[in-house]
């Protein structure tokens, strides 16, 4: 074993701790609506999402080897690692894919925690844009394209970001709206029972979408350090062991659930009726797969919860809470910035510390900031029995005992 | 700022897609379960209490299912969408009906 194939094993098992992350955070997006409105038991619905992510990322033979150029430039447009950075067998590749991997973790972990739904594809990018500033400097960084298509960290990343949420919102309120219209004078028993089915069919839709789009980042980046370190030579393929890893991983973290995000989705934001659910999870299936087809990037998680907000402003009367929306967009405002502030930092540390140390020691920093994110997450407990618990109880419970994060 | 041109152009694309996708599908299958609850009658719809509710009408119920159909074939859409993207197609509406074509 040399030193830079310990360095790419520990690429490879924090780019699936990634792969896992972005599941758990993500369960959300397709199933919390069907949770809090019953459609589907808390069980039920995680494994039925997780399986539909394993399918959908098996489905995506696409290859996504230049996933990383929208942001940051240490790929040519074939998706070959930059010439330069191959010195010493790809080592300075992969300290920035590393680092910027672990930028990832940590946000994505640190916003489960307190239970926000910001994205992960956010916290990767940032993560590899904090890793690739301090490696490469300021010039190393994608940031407006180069004029012939939407392309950069503002094309791909801030504009679809702040675009698609709307776009979500608009069609989840008119879809709710006209639901509501002419479902007037139904029993709600009648209604409700139809719905559900609804809710089911495009939530299903949602995770399968998922899995194809989210697994395919993560297979992209360990091709793209197998390559920087010799071990693979094709750009056109992906290794099938590094599918299936990434599969199972994206799959296996969306059934362990992220309760806590589904439960601030599902719960916090509105007061969720079947129909609205069902309006809400075809606004998400339908702006993503038309933004895919159209070459529109955008973060699934940005539009669920557009979606959401959108589901609860176009029911009449119906209670948005718009306090826990705002943290939200706070969050989302932060996840990139965050994110590459922690990827720079743990580069940085790499880079002083030097060699195979330098990877071990911001790998065990990882380790031990998940360690510790889980163990607190241990004081509030959030699962599948209590994900549904009345939102504003849980609050006074909070008041009383002092939360372990607020 | 070409950047915000670009996604102004595919907004508002996806936002017609959206709706006519994400806003019609549903909309279609409320309209669904309003005809069958017109068609099973009796207690599905709301009415005043200690009478019993209109009857059935069948044509209702067709109607209905006509509805979910409709809206089943939009999902089956979907999924063939998503399906033919991971082996490197897409759908081409060129001849009105969806055709699985190479993606250019």
């Amino acid at each position: 074993m040399t030193t830079n194939s310990v360095i790419l094993a520990l690429v490879i098992v924090t780019a699936l701790g990634f792969d896992f992350t972005n599941g758990f955070h993500d369960t959300a997006n397709a199933m919390a609506t069907s949770i809090a409105t019953k459609a589907l038991r808390p069980k039920t619905a995680v494994l039925l999402s997780g399986i539909l992510n394993l399918v959908g990322a098996f489905l995506s033979v696409q290859v996504a080897l230049t996933v990383t150029n929208a942001v940051v430039k240490i790929q040519d447009s074939s998706g070959a690692p930059k010439a330069s950075l191959l010195a010493h067998g790809g080592f300075a590749l992969l300290l920035i894919v590393l680092a910027g991997l672990v930028g990832g973790i940590v946000w994505n972990l640190l916003t489960w925690l307190v239970g926000l739904p910001s994205s992960s594809s956010h916290a990767l990018f940032g993560g590899l844009i904090g890793a690739t500033i301090a490696g490469l400097g300021w010039a190393g960084v994608n940031w407006n394209g180069n004029g012939s298509k939407l392309d950069g960290v503002v094309g791909k990343v801030i504009l679809p970001a702040i675009m698609s949420p709307v776009i979500a919102g608009v069609v989840a309120a008119v879809g709710t709206w006209l639901i509501y219209r002419v479902t007037i004078g139904i029993a709600q028993r009648f209604t409700d029972n139809g719905f559900r089915w609804g809710q089911i069919g495009s939530a299903s839709l949602v995770s399968l979408a998922h899995g194809t789009n989210d697994a395919q980042k993560t297979m992209g980046v360990i091709t793209l350090a197998l390559i920087a370190a010799g071990e693979w030579h094709d750009t056109k393929t992906i290794p099938l062991w590094v599918k299936i890893c990434c599969a199972v991983a994206i799959a296996a973290g969306t059934y362990f659930g992220g309760w806590r995000i589904i439960r601030t989705l599902g719960k916090g934001l509105v007061e969720i009726a079947p129909p609205q659910g069902m309006a809400a999870q075809s606004a998400s299936a339908a702006v993503i797969l038309a933004s895919s087809q159209l070459g529109f990037a955008l973060s699934t998680t940005h539009v669920a919860t557009g979606s959401v907000i959108g589901a609860g402003v176009g029911r009449p009367a119906a209670l948005v809470r718009w306090a826990v929306a705002g943290r939200m967009v706070a969050a989302w405002l932060i996840t990139l910035p965050a994110a590459a502030v922690v990827g720079g930092i743990m580069w940085w540390i790499g880079h002083a510390i030097g060699g195979l140390a330098g990877a071990i020691v911001i790998f065990l920093i990882l380790v031990v900031v998940a360690g510790s994110t889980f163990a607190r997450s241990r004081r509030r407990p959030v699962d599948h029995s209590n994900v549904n618990q009345d939102w504003d109880e849980a609050l006074r419970d909070a008041e009383r005992v002092p939360a372990a994060v607020s | 700022m070409h950047n915000v041109g670009f996604a102004l152009a595919g907004a508002w694309k996806v936002l017609l897609a959206g709706l006519v996708l994400g806003a019609g599908l549903p909309i279609l299958f409320g309209l669904g379960i309003r005809a069958l609850a017109w068609g099973t009658g009796g207690d599905a719809k709301l009415h005043a209490e200690g009478v019993t509710g209109p009857k059935a009408r069948p044509i209702g119920t067709a109607l209905g299912w006509l509805c979910f159909l409709v809206v089943v074939l939009g999902v089956v859409l979907g999924i063939a969408y998503i399906v033919a993207t991971g082996f490197g197609k897409t759908i081409s509406f060129a001849h009105v009906y969806p055709t699985i074509v190479a993606k250019h």
